[in-house]
């Protein structure tokens, strides 16, 4: 099984090294360091406000880091914790925005495989004003994986989630993972450790590995 | 094997798409300008009263009616607000979704580049509806540049609204920071009846629906030259256009990871 620890000659598709962050006095992330290789599966946990949404979005490039750095091989994919899509679009004018970002020529036959797998096609031509929140958060996480990202990283990504998507969602998972891509989920709460490959917790700024049994 | 959309044309269509569908707001940018026509047309008198062409050399006093003094006045005004409120909206609206599209590829100045072409589109549209009102009350001068005036109007205070849209997060602190400058310069201030008799002109000669204002009075009711007050427009909203670019750009800014050195992308 993968590490997720730095180790030579072991190539990483993603690098964080050192990360530190503070908001005025608060300082949030002190000392924070991880490192995922192809194939890994790694979960990041932590009470509220300590700070894992803030190293998300460091390592995607949201906030830049006080010190430290971040690398990556190949193209990541982002879902984050809010609902970032474009609420008086339908589902299908939010992929094409998307894929026009991503330059992904065959979106529509990817948007048809991703929403038969998170089983809402019937809704692609619906103003997401008009979905559920559940359905609104599928499409959140489903445009981050319309370009085949070798790194997705999720913020929070099964809230909402009924109990098939979420399994559906660990399928799309393990595919990612069996394609030798990396992915990365944030979570406050993990209740099934052993469907990743390494778990943090984030305390007093800094990672703490913890078991995944 | 198809290209994939072109990123330009994607924002832009679905820009576009977005504004379209929020139909009431679509049916106020008419309604806005009827009704104070209405309202200018129903409660001024026709009487001639003199005012002073500002931004012509020598300051001559012009005689035309209140009414349609007012009309030219309240046009101006009509357009000018609604670009700003415009503006406002199609920055603030959706700001972080957009910062995610940056993130997933997009250029910054490929949607605020579709928003602006919007943006025109639309105060030409409006410009042009404002000054097709006006014969029914009467004849300007030059028609063809009260249009412009108008349009004029709207691209000053439509860059105003993209800045104050790209520096506040919050809504009413946008909408509170428009009604401020809007109501005092274009609703009040350059009023060209209010304007001759000003104290202090220095100052509402600074503000910027000033030579947007002027144009379309010395077109609705003179033969005078309208390029100072072209220029004087253009340099206006263009300043304002510029300072909006770079706060977007800087709200937009991403740092992505550094491509790993160990293994080729």
């Amino acid at each position: 099984m993968p590490s997720s620890t730095e180790s030579a000659g072991v190539e990483q598709l993603l690098s964080v090294r050192h990360v530190a962050r503070a908001f005025g006095r608060n300082r949030v992330l002190i000392d924070a360091s991880l490192f995922i290789g192809p194939g890994e599966v790694v979960g990041i946990t932590g009470e509220n406000g300590s700070g894992k949404s803030t190293l998300l979005n460091i390592i995607v490039g949201r906030l830049r880091p006080d010190s430290g750095t971040v690398t990556a091989s190949g193209r990541i994919g982002y879902c984050p914790q809010e609902m970032l899509v474009f609420d008086t679009l339908t589902v299908r004018e939010n992929f094409r925005f998307f894929a026009a970002a991503y330059e992904v020529a065959d979106w529509p036959a990817r948007m048809d495989a991703l929403l038969g797998r998170l089983n809402f096609g019937r809704y692609v031509d619906t103003p997401v004003s008009h979905l559920s929140g559940g359905t609104r958060q599928k499409l959140n996480l489903a445009v981050a994986w319309l370009h085949e990202p070798d790194i997705l990283v999720l913020d929070e990504p099964y809230s909402g989630f009924d109990w098939e998507t979420y399994l559906h969602f660990w399928d799309i998972t393990a595919e990612h993972r069996r394609l030798n891509r990396a992915v990365l989920v944030v979570s406050h709460f993990v209740h099934e450790r052993t469907r990743f490959d390494a778990l943090y917790r984030v305390a007093a700024g800094r990672l703490e590995p913890e078991s995944v049994r | 094997m198809k290209p994939p959309d072109s990123r330009f044309g994607t924002a832009l269509t679905l820009t576009a798409r977005e504004l379209l569908r929020n139909r009431v707001a679509v049916l106020m940018l008419f309604i806005i300008p009827t009704l104070f026509y209405t309202i200018v047309a129903l409660t001024t008198r026709t009487a001639k009263v003199p005012f002073k062409l500002a931004s012509v050399a020598g300051s001559p006093l012009a005689q035309v009616s209140e009414r349609s003094s007012s009309l030219i006045f309240i046009g101006t005004a009509a357009v000018g607000l609604l670009a700003a409120f415009l503006g406002l909206s199609l920055v603030q609206k959706n700001i972080e979704a957009n910062r995610r599209l940056v993130l997933c590829g997009y250029r910054p100045a490929e949607l605020i580049g579709a928003r602006l072409v919007v943006l025109l589109v639309v105060v030409a549209v409006v410009g042009t509806f404002v000054a097709e009102l006006l014969p029914l009350f009467f004849t300007p001068e030059r028609f063809v540049l009260v249009m412009a005036g108008f349009a004029l109007a709207g691209f000053v205070y439509g860059c105003y609204g993209l800045l104050v849209g790209a520096i506040f997060r919050r809504e009413l602190e946008g909408i509170l920071f428009i009604s401020l400058l809007a109501n005092i310069d274009a609703g009040w201030l350059q009023n060209p009846v209010y304007y001759a008799g000003a104290q202090n002109q220095v100052i509402i000669r600074l503000l910027p629906a000033y030579y947007p204002s002027q144009m379309s009075i010395i077109a609705a009711f003179t033969r005078y030259g309208v390029g100072r007050a072209v220029t004087g427009s253009l340099v206006y909203g263009s300043a304002f256009l510029a300072l909006a670019l770079a706060v977007y750009f800087l709200r937009m800014r991403i740092r992505r990871p550094r491509p790993n050195p160990m293994t080729p992308v």
